[in-house]
């Protein structure tokens, strides 16, 4: 117990250094050109003269990027885990800016070319054309693959199958250790996906010291919009939410507030099974999450950790613990991999959750 | 369908007597020989000591189903200080719970202290495995925990003993004070730092009425300017063991049946927490284990807690959540006669309900460590102390005034 003292000290904000790299996701300058990812919704793989790879976290993103006088004239644009309807419209000081569509070798992967304006800012869109109509979609929501990445496969393959799937909503623990081979695994199991993983991290994402997530994936507190309802992700793979990203959580629920916003995160504020407390790790943090959530309007709360299904409220809001993806499962729960198929409804909020056995 | 903890307490209780008691029995032994002068080699600890201390001495016979410790006016020789027995009961020690005792010699006392660390590395190893292997199961996972968390306890009371059987000749331990007042009363100040939280300064209150074989406790919690507030109240029935304000020569090992009800208001964040609970406590002086630790006592609780959460507003919540409540630590009695007298306990909390939280780095599975003392500077004044760490820092100073006084 003494030793266990010592190292204590200092670990009450133990996700706060994952808070502030957030807040450094899609910045980059090199190559001529300088460039921030509004809300951080991608993160920059590369940035060379004439050349910018990003990893899209998010159905639609800005890119505001200013070329330098240097810089080359003509740059490629490629976007990874993009929409596979996403479109590029850019322009700079009102005017469009010339876009020649490229070769998309994967469905997920898109990618274009685009003529800058040196010294002047750029705004770039990525985003299927009609991404701001609020309409009625559904999504996958899928968690802890841990060490299943070698047959995360099957479940892919079973999501294709189901064509009305927007993306996924993935809700933390990628890998088993977070290292950058496990991470640049689940990168490449992911093309066998049709659509794109929007994710947050978890517990396991920090066992490997370095924490490489946001380099490849991006950040793990964000917010986003698609067809008239609100995603918000938040990192609590340490079981708390950091204030840095609470704060950041007032404001995205305030956005959210008059419509219909779905909230996940890997670990659960509350665990329905109490005796256990795969949860945060002060009850009344996450009693004052939940409640801040309920205040704020949220039609729904997805989270992961816990390698079962289970379904219950917190704070009065449908909550839903899906931990699917082929980590160990629970036994004796009568569940195998799986994930959820949501339908939201901007006019309806979230008509149906409905579970998908994969095994 | 029965409910997998419901035979929890009383299995951890249990195996904790019956881990403990064997130790005792064979320590009462130990401690009566060199003082009726009996054959030699009862125990291999120092037998020629230049110090020579009063011990307690439990009342005759057997005491609410407890054996006496020693005999009435019993003597015990102390073993002498050496400094490598300090050493190795660190390092590598903290590793092999026997090495301090072992190195002073004293074979019996580490060979207690090995089997004390096996048993629960065993526990801790039979009930671990099955964790992983049902992945947390809803099914198993209650008494998997509380088993698992009674092999933590005893690893971790016989590593606090091993390091308490090599320093403990240094000095003359302390003894469990006889009588504790009727009543007692506290007010002070406790500071907390939670980065998720607003608050940081309250108020403390307590108070803890001695009934003969009941006690009763009260302990309010309030922030002034930020109007948090904390209210527990609780009671314990001694199941075993002499009352606590009629203790006599009796070392203080015990037995309580514990229960408590909560009211914690947070109108910042807008909730209610309500909840009760009920648990087993037990205290063991740790003199029946070996006269090396004579001073020294283990305290064991385990319970469960039923909690429910009313937030303002809109939201509405019915939801009845449980908690599994453990606690393990390692304390000292202070002070033998005179005007300083008290204990403090080093302490393991599993609640994540209070004030510290839980440590953040366990995924929601750790509780928190704490430290508290109490002690009497006179015949009705005293202080009491308390520093947590989990998910936020806790620190409490308060004064004491005991009404009836200790003797």
């Amino acid at each position: 117990m003494l030793l266990a003292l010592v190292p204590l000290a200092g670990c009450v904000r133990p996700a706060e250094g994952r808070a502030l790299t957030d807040l450094q996701v899609g910045q980059a300058a090199g190559g001529g050109l300088s460039v921030v990812v509004e809300e951080g919704l991608a993160a920059v793989r590369s940035l060379e003269p004439g050349g910018l790879t990003l990893w899209g976290n998010a159905p639609a993103f800005r890119v505001r990027a200013t070329a330098a006088a240097e810089a080359p004239e003509w740059w490629t644009l490629v976007v990874r885990n993009a929409m596979p309807d996403a479109v590029l419209t850019a322009e700079a000081g009102g005017e469009p800016l010339e876009v020649e569509d490229g070769p998309s070798v994967l469905p997920t992967v898109k990618t274009w070319r685009v003529r800058l304006v040196r010294g002047a800012e750029a705004r770039l869109t990525v985003a299927p054309p009609d991404w701001e109509t609020p309409r009625p979609f559904r999504f996958a929501a899928l968690a802890d693959v841990q060490e299943a990445l070698p047959r995360v496969g099957d479940i892919y393959a079973r999501m294709n199958e189901d064509t009305s799937l927007a993306f996924i909503f993935f809700s933390g623990d990628l890998t088993e250790q977070g290292s950058r081979e496990q991470l640049e695994e689940f990168q490449h199991r992911l093309e066998d996906s049709r659509i794109p993983l929007f994710a947050t991290l978890g517990n396991h994402e920090t066992f490997s010291g370095e924490v490489a997530y946001h380099e490849y994936f991006g950040r793990g507190s964000q917010h986003f919009t698609f067809q008239g309802i609100h995603f918000t992700q938040l990192d609590t793979g340490n079981g708390t939410v950091d204030p840095v990203a609470e704060e950041m959580l007032d404001g995205w629920l305030e956005q959210g507030r008059d419509g219909v916003h779905v909230v996940g995160m890997h670990i659960a504020p509350l665990d329905p099974v109490g005796l256990r407390n795969g949860s945060f790790s002060s009850r009344n943090e996450a009693a004052a999450l939940v409640g801040k959530l309920a205040r704020g309007g949220v039609d729904l709360t997805i989270y992961g950790h816990v390698h079962s299904y289970y379904a219950f409220s917190n704070a009065g809001i449908p909550a839903f613990i899906s931990g699917g993806g082929g980590a160990i499962p629970e036994r004796f729960d009568g569940v195998g991999r799986h994930y959820l198929t949501v339908d939201v409804d901007p006019s309806k909020g979230v008509p149906e959750v409905a579970v998908v056995r994969v095994d | 369908m029965r409910h997998p903890l419901s035979s929890l307490p009383r299995l951890v209780g249990l195996a904790l007597i019956l881990a403990l008691w064997p130790g005792g029995a064979s320590a009462e032994n130990d401690s009566t020989s060199p003082a009726s002068g009996g054959a030699p080699g009862t125990s291999d600890a120092p037998q020629a000591a230049p110090e020579v201390a009063r011990v307690p001495v439990a009342s005759e016979g057997l005491v609410g189903g407890l054996p006496p410790l020693v005999p009435r006016e019993g003597l015990r020789p102390r073993p002498s200080f050496e400094v490598l027995p300090v050493v190795a009961s660190v390092v590598p020690g903290l590793l092999f719970h026997g090495l301090g005792p072992l190195t002073a010699g004293d074979t019996r006392t580490a060979g207690r202290l090995f089997a004390l660390e096996g048993t629960g590395l065993g526990l801790l190893l039979g009930a671990g495995v099955p964790i992983a292997l049902t992945g947390a199961s809803r099914r198993v996972i209650g008494p998997l925990y509380g088993v698992a968390l009674a092999g933590v306890s005893l690893f971790s009371v016989s590593a606090m003993a091993n390091i308490y059987s090599a320093v403990s000749p240094a000095f003359t331990p302390g003894v469990a004070a006889p009588r504790l007042p009727p009543l007692e009363l506290e007010w002070g100040y406790q500071h907390v730092h939670d980065p998720n939280f607003d608050y940081r300064h309250f108020l403390a209150l307590g108070a803890t009425a001695r009934l003969s074989s009941a006690k009763l406790e009260a302990a309010v919690r309030l922030s002034p300017n930020e109007g948090n507030t904390r209210v527990r109240l609780g009671g314990a029935y001694r199941l075993i063991g002499e009352p606590e304000q009629a203790r006599g020569s009796a070392d203080g090992t015990a037995l309580d049946l514990e229960g408590g009800v909560l009211y914690h208001r947070y109108p910042t964040e807008g909730f209610l927490l309500t909840g009760g609970e009920v648990g087993l406590r037990g205290r063991y002086a740790m003199a029946r284990l070996s006269p090396r630790l004579e001073g020294s006592f283990a305290e064991v609780s385990v319970g469960l807690a039923f909690q429910g959460y009313s937030f303002f507003g809109p939201a509405s919540e019915d939801a009845l959540h449980q908690q599994l409540l453990f606690t393990f630590g390692y304390g000292v009695y202070l002070g033998r006669a005179g005007p300083l007298r008290g204990e403090a306990l080093l302490y393991y909390d599993h609640r994540k309900d209070d004030y510290p939280g839980g440590v953040k780095a366990g995924a929601g599975v750790p509780g928190y460590f704490g430290l508290r003392g109490r002690v009497l500077l006179s015949e009705r004044w005293g202080v009491s102390a308390e520093v947590q760490a989990g998910a936020a820092y806790v620190a409490r100073l308060s004064a004491v005034y005991a009404i009836g006084g200790e003797p």
